[in-house]
């Protein structure tokens, strides 16, 4: 009987190893193409996260981030963001960097805070009578990025390079109060910008 | 180059406030503080004041280019004391439309004033109102009218029974040696659904009994009414909102309210 146990045991494992071994290549996708930190840009007063490259021609780009709003500056306020940008043109200089000149791009914040909810309580309000989400906004965004070929400029082989970026969003409030009011409110009013560096591996 | 590098200099420092770490922060290193304490100092005590003239708007909201209008037409008029913005400044709760509104309404020759709406009270509007205007429930008095400030959005806190604060009110309008009426003024008017129906007794009656009490003066509905809720003859007024290019002109002489509704 304990004989049997052990086989069984032993498949057991074995089938598991498999499995670690075979999902490990399946999920090489999930290992990020680089980190990314950024300051203000209405995601955080600090945010960092890990980045991907998308599509056959890498020119998608979605960072995954967590940024905080500590109290003396307005918040406490932690801010989970899904940000997806593309890169339509790039411009070479020299041999040691791009220039991605005009990213546009959208994103997604959750800001965990106990007045912001998902969904206005149910039995608080009728369904119509708040039309929005306190706790998601969707934002659209433009970027500008200038990226440093590590090998050249650092001399670092660990990282293939480095770039910095400024962005400037908007959301859905900001959007709709311009729209209806273009004479009182200008587009500057409504853009908020960020700046961040991101680590290419 | 050294164009370029001054196009990026200077690209950042206009850009400086623009550094927004959250919509939902609730100030910011430029947002304003305090302005009903400030506006009330400039008010003053209006003791040599024997017509005291007004302005009661409500639900700025999204109606931003309205309040530009607005602004020249109170302006236009003579004599006017100080105006009231009784509630729903912002439509989302967020900092930034209440920093609009309040830059437009810079442009007013007189004081004004700020009460709390539902809209105020969404997100953390409450926390943004409370560092850019103050108090929720609050009172002034000018030339001898003691104006009773407060917020009766009962729905934003699910019916607690505690808003609008009964006692607090009571306390308010107890007799004082330098008031010779009384002005109620807050957003939700006592014949809304979204007025505490359980209050609405206690809240018209305490209104009833102080001496002198002249009207009570609301916002949120929209559109202009005037209802008396009990046999008291005081009445309710409720002035249109911003969007609908209106507001209310109020005038207390010898104790005694009249109003005209006007247009822009």
């Amino acid at each position: 009987m304990s004989g049997y146990i052990f086989k069984l045991q032993l498949i057991i494992l074995l089938l598991l190893a498999i499995n670690i071994k075979v999902s490990a290549q399946n999920l090489k996708f999930l290992i990020p193409d680089g980190a990314v930190v950024q300051y203000a840009g209405s995601i955080g007063y600090f945010s960092g996260g890990i980045s991907y490259q998308l599509f056959p021609n890498q020119r998608g780009n979605l960072d995954l981030m967590y940024g905080f709003v500590p109290g003396s500056k307005g918040g406490v306020l932690n801010i989970a963001t899904a940000k997806f940008a593309y890169k339509p043109w790039n411009i070479k200089v020299k041999n040691w960097g791009k220039i991605y000149p005009f990213n546009p791009g959208a994103f997604l914040t959750y800001t965990f805070h106990k007045d912001l909810s998902l969904k206005f309580p149910s039995g608080q309000y009728s369904h119509d009578y708040y039309y929005w989400s306190e706790a998601l906004r969707p934002h659209i965004a433009f970027n500008s990025e200038i990226e440093l070929d590590a090998d050249k400029v650092l001399k670092n082989s660990r990282i293939k390079a480095i770039s910095f970026y400024g962005e400037i969003n908007t959301n859905d409030y900001y959007l709709i109060n311009y729209l209806q009011n273009m004479s009182a409110l200008t587009i500057d009013d409504i853009f908020q910008i960020g700046v961040g560096m991101r680590v290419k591996f | 180059m050294k164009i370029f590098l001054l196009f990026v200099l200077s690209t950042i420092l206009v850009s400086c406030n623009h550094f927004e770490f959250s919509p939902n922060q609730s100030f910011d290193r430029m947002s304003l503080r305090d302005v009903n304490a400030t506006n009330l100092k400039e008010l003053g005590n209006g003791a040599e004041d024997d017509t005291i003239r007004f302005v009661l708007t409500g639900d700025t909201q999204k109606s931003r280019d309205e309040t530009v209008m607005f602004c020249r037409t109170v302006n236009a008029i003579k004599g006017v004391d100080f105006v009231v913005l009784d509630g729903d400044i912002s439509e989302f709760g967020v900092l930034k439309e209440m920093t609009w509104i309040s830059r437009t309404l810079e442009d007013l020759t007189m004081p004004y004033i700020a009460v709390i709406g539902n809209h105020d009270e969404t997100s953390r509007g409450r926390e943004v109102f409370l560092n850019m205007f103050g108090q929720l429930n609050y009172s002034f008095v000018y030339g001898g009218i003691k104006f009773v400030c407060h917020d009766s959005n009962s729905r934003e806190y699910n019916f607690n029974g505690k808003v609008p604060d009964i006692a607090w009110l009571k306390n308010e309008l107890k007799p004082a040696p330098e008031v010779t009426g009384y002005v109620g003024i807050s957003h939700v008017p006592a014949n809304s659904v979204d007025f505490d129906s359980t209050l609405v007794k206690s809240y018209t009656s305490a209104f009833a009994q102080a001496p002198g009490f002249l009207a009570s003066l609301n916002a949120h509905t929209h559109n202009h009414s005037v209802f008396y809720p009990d046999n008291s003859g005081i009445p309710y007024i409720v002035t249109g909102a911003m969007g609908k290019s209106e507001f209310l002109l109020l005038e207390i002489v010898n104790n005694k309210l009249s109003f005209e509704r006007i247009y822009f």
